[in-house]
């Protein structure tokens, strides 16, 4: 059983907080909440809305049709009445009752009850858990905490708000149906604080990115959390110098990371190749959106994955990881640390829109400090200088940073193993032989893909953030009697061809991608795992949802 | 040349009589001055001749890319703020390629310590005209001759307040050593600009050109006085002013800030190590 509620707005109308204090409040009821959000590049004007979907079971997909929709403005109703689902409900902040909708005098109730316009959304959420058939507990109890430090007027005078809002739908209790709670965890979280909390419980202390949609909901989680951890938040002046000043972060000792989207990461790609070169374990965070150029800045997308695959000039190991929900986000976080300083390489870690402002309630994610191992030797050698380049079988050198015994040379030009300037011809081979060589050992630690529920003749392949949608598609699917299953890489590069073919072997392959040319699954086919495939692209910015899947596949 | 006599690694790449020589002789002598532990020190470069001095001495390297130098120093600094982080780099590199990083390093007022090499033409890339280049300069790219207004590093140094804004040249390598260990001395940020003849491309501004223009400023010059520091950043032409120029009131980057404030970063890891 699940509900979908939609409220939408122009910008500026408190859209973002309404749905917030929905979420909230379904949460803590032990309700599963899915809550996404769709907004224009603009601050103010415009239709936003605000998907919260709840359910009795845990959710992974948003809903195509919405179950009660709340529009603030009439501009709002008249553009998404027509994903109302059947026997859906519509309120309308408006005085003009005697149309299809519920009409609700948000901003009257709020100042009813002493308060301002803003205290509307209150309002407008005691009408909401009415309609459902919830009582005013959970509402009131969040709204109590939310504004309990701005003092006891404020909180009595939204308390009031919402019991009006609540008896103003009087006769309509119920009128849609909504699931029972199901004890699912309270704490609510979003795609950028589970990131940045693996980042900071991981260790990391230097962050330096220049902000940019859909990124800086990472880059602004950290700033929130720099003292708690002690670490440094601080605003590039371009995405050509983040990875630079990252690369001297790390010279140094200290984890760093810089966090951007598409047309930042190409601006980065000359500072990847050098972390390759001098091989210094940099995190890049790469939320994408719809290309090309500025594209669509708050929209989603899976379109720079080829790109970050081969970004930065030359030949170097590099790791990319995609989460696919948000433990996995805060997990794959943590593990991007850990891979960039066991292989001494870059690791870029992608999401995307969609997962970054998704929104759901699940255990709790540990936020003690619980740094990663650096892997640093000693930096003294007895009798024989150190060398940062030593050629090892594994290719990777012992690591030592500067303040030791021994002098720490790093150069981006080909170098010898001690670290200084070369043209040799048999040093530049032996060198790149010892770089390239880390991607055995890299591939050792593949992160295999996650199978939904058990193989099948058919697999939905995907990647990243279409693991939800994906997954509840397959469900969908296999009740309908298809012999369907999802196959989900978290890890995208590299690739081992061998290792991964026997998963596709006499299968057919449906590609479940956000972009336009199945960019993984033409990676999976350039490493050998996959012959064949059919591809279901998404490339409207827009996310997938597991309707959208269920509608094409069988299409 | 005791740097790259005692290091021995590296064969230096410079033109027999470049002015890079007297600036890494320079450099070595202020650091046995101020008895620098050569173990805390890193010099950073980017990429062009003056880019690789820091292989030709006993230090830390960080050899980045063009342009790129002080983003790593900085990160370097806010990394390990007991390092002594020194760029030493060309114009090119960070009158160019490095411009806005030069900037917004500045704006920090970040504890890194800039040697600029400013020789007024592209040296590794064989002789096209620099951010710096006289107006007229003609080479085998600007035929023309240079239209565009020469950058002024030092007026765009003191209009942000830098810690510590000085002038010196190769020319004249008494004065560039102690002119290096005042910008060592000094907090958060330093740039000095060090003029520096370039024997097989720039005919212009040679030797005896820079020691016919440049002049110590006068005693009565007030470091501190941002007027006459602008002043002084202005002057060019038959006379050169050299010396200290300004001295900004601002706190270093990593002493304003709450968290750099502290002790080093890199202390906050159990590591074999420094």
């Amino acid at each position: 059983m699940t509900t979908n509620i939609r409220i939408c707005g122009a910008a500026g109308q408190g859209v973002q907080s309404f749905g917030d204090l929905l979420a909230r409040t379904f949460a803590s009821m032990g309700l599963h909440v899915f809550a996404t959000q769709s907004y224009l590049s603009r601050i103010r004007g415009g239709i936003n809305s605000y998907d919260v979907r709840i359910g009795s079971e845990e959710l992974f997909s948003s809903a195509r049709k919405t179950d009660l929709l709340v529009a603030l403005n009439r501009e709002a109703l008249d553009q998404e009445k027509a994903n109302l689902a059947m026997n859906g409900v519509m309120i309308l902040n408006t005085a003009e009752s005697g149309g299809n909708y519920l009409a609700l005098q948000m901003d009257k109730l709020a100042q009813a009850a002493g308060g301002t316009a803003r205290m509307a959304n209150s309002a407008g959420a005691g009408a909401v858990v009415s309609v459902l058939g919830y009582d005013l507990d959970a509402l009131h109890k969040c709204l109590t905490q939310e504004f309990s430090k701005k003092g006891r007027d404020i909180v009595e005078q939204n308390l009031d708000a919402a019991s009006r809002g609540y008896r103003a739908v009087a006769g309509h209790e119920g009128l849609v149906r909504a699931p029972k709670p199901a004890g699912a965890p309270a704490t609510l979280y979003d795609g950028s604080t589970a990131i940045a909390l693996g980042a900071a419980t991981a260790g990391v202390k230097i962050v330096f990115s220049y902000p940019m949609t859909p990124s800086s909901g990472v880059l602004t989680a950290l700033a929130g959390m720099s003292h708690k951890y002690g670490m440094v938040v601080e605003q590039a002046e371009d995405e050509i110098a983040a990875p630079n000043l990252l690369c001297g972060a790390t010279f140094a000792g200290v984890p760093a990371m810089t966090t951007t989207s598409g047309g930042g990461f190409a601006l980065m790609a000359e500072g990847l190749s050098l972390a390759g070169m001098l091989e210094l374990p940099i995190v890049i965070f790469l939320s994408m959106r719809p290309g090309p150029a500025t594209g669509m800045p708050t929209r989603t997308a899976q379109g720079d994955l080829a790109f970050a695959a081969h970004a930065g000039h030359g030949e170097f190991p590099k790791i990319i990881l995609a989460p696919g929900d948000l433990r996995q986000a805060f997990d794959l976080t943590r593990r991007a640390f850990e891979l960039a300083h066991k292989f001494q390489t870059p690791v870029i870690l992608v999401a995307d829109q969609f997962l970054t402002d998704l929104q759901k309630n699940i255990p709790e994610l540990p936020d003690a400090p619980d740094y990663i191992n650096l892997h640093l030797a000693k930096n003294s050698a007895p009798g024989k200088a150190y060398e940062r380049y030593l050629v090892t079988d594994s290719g990777v050198s012992p690591r030592a940073v500067p303040g030791g015994d021994s002098y720490v040379v790093s150069a981006s030009d080909m170098h010898a193993e001690g670290g200084h300037l070369s043209e040799d011809f048999n040093v530049q081979i032996a060198l790149q032989d010892k770089r390239m060589r880390k991607i055995t050992g890299i591939l050792d630690e593949f992160i295999q893909p996650e199978i939904h529920p058990e193989p099948a003749g058919e697999i939905l392949l995907c990647w990243g953030s279409a693991y939800g949608p994906c997954r509840a598609a397959v469900d969908l699917l296999r009740a309908r009697g298809r012999d369907v299953c999802m196959v989900h890489f978290p890890m995208v590069w590299p690739l081992d061809g061998a290792a991964h073919a026997p998963l596709f072997e006499g299968r057919r392959v449906i590609a479940v991608e956000g972009n336009g040319t199945g960019q993984f699954a033409l990676l999976l086919r350039q490493a050998g795992a996959l012959r064949e495939f059919s591809l279901l692209p998404r490339y409207d910015g827009l996310p997938f949802t597991a309707e959208f899947i269920e509608t094409e596949v069988l299409s | 040349m005791s740097g790259a006599k005692e290091n021995g690694a590296v064969e230096t790449a410079w033109c027999p009589g470049c002015g890079n020589f007297h600036i890494l002789e320079a450099l070595e002598n202020a650091l046995d001055t101020l008895g620098t532990d050569r173990r805390r020190l890193v010099l950073v470069s980017g990429i062009g001749q003056a880019a690789k001095l820091p292989h030709y001495t006993k230090a830390n390297v960080f050899n980045g890319l063009h342009g790129r130098a002080l983003p790593a120093a900085t990160g370097i600094k806010m990394a390990n703020r007991k390092l002594l982080v020194i760029v030493t780099s060309g114009d090119g590199d960070m009158y160019g390629e490095g411009g806005n990083h030069l900037v917004h390093a500045m704006r920090r007022n970040i504890g890194v310590k800039a040697f600029v090499h400013n020789n007024q033409v592209y040296g590794l890339t064989k002789g096209q005209a620099s951010p710096t280049s006289e107006p007229g300069f003609v080479t085998k790219v600007q035929v023309d001759g240079v239209l565009s207004a020469p950058f002024n590093p030092l007026a765009l140094a003191v209009t942000l307040g830098v810690s510590f804004v000085a002038r010196s040249s190769a020319v004249i390598p008494d004065h560039l050593q102690a002119m290096m260990q005042e910008a060592i001395r000094a907090k958060g940020f330093a740039l000095l600009d060090i003029l520096q003849p370039c024997v097989t491309f720039n005919k212009v501004n040679t030797y005896k050109w820079y020691r016919d223009r440049v002049r110590e400023l006068p005693k009565s010059h007030d470091p501190r006085d941002r007027d006459q520091a602008l002043a002084a950043a202005m002057t060019w032409g038959d006379e050169i002013p050299v010396g200290v120029i300004y001295r900004g009131v601002r706190p270093a980057f990593e002493d304003a800030h709450p968290i750099l404030a502290g002790a080093p970063l890199v202390s906050a890891f159990k590591q074999p190590l420094p």
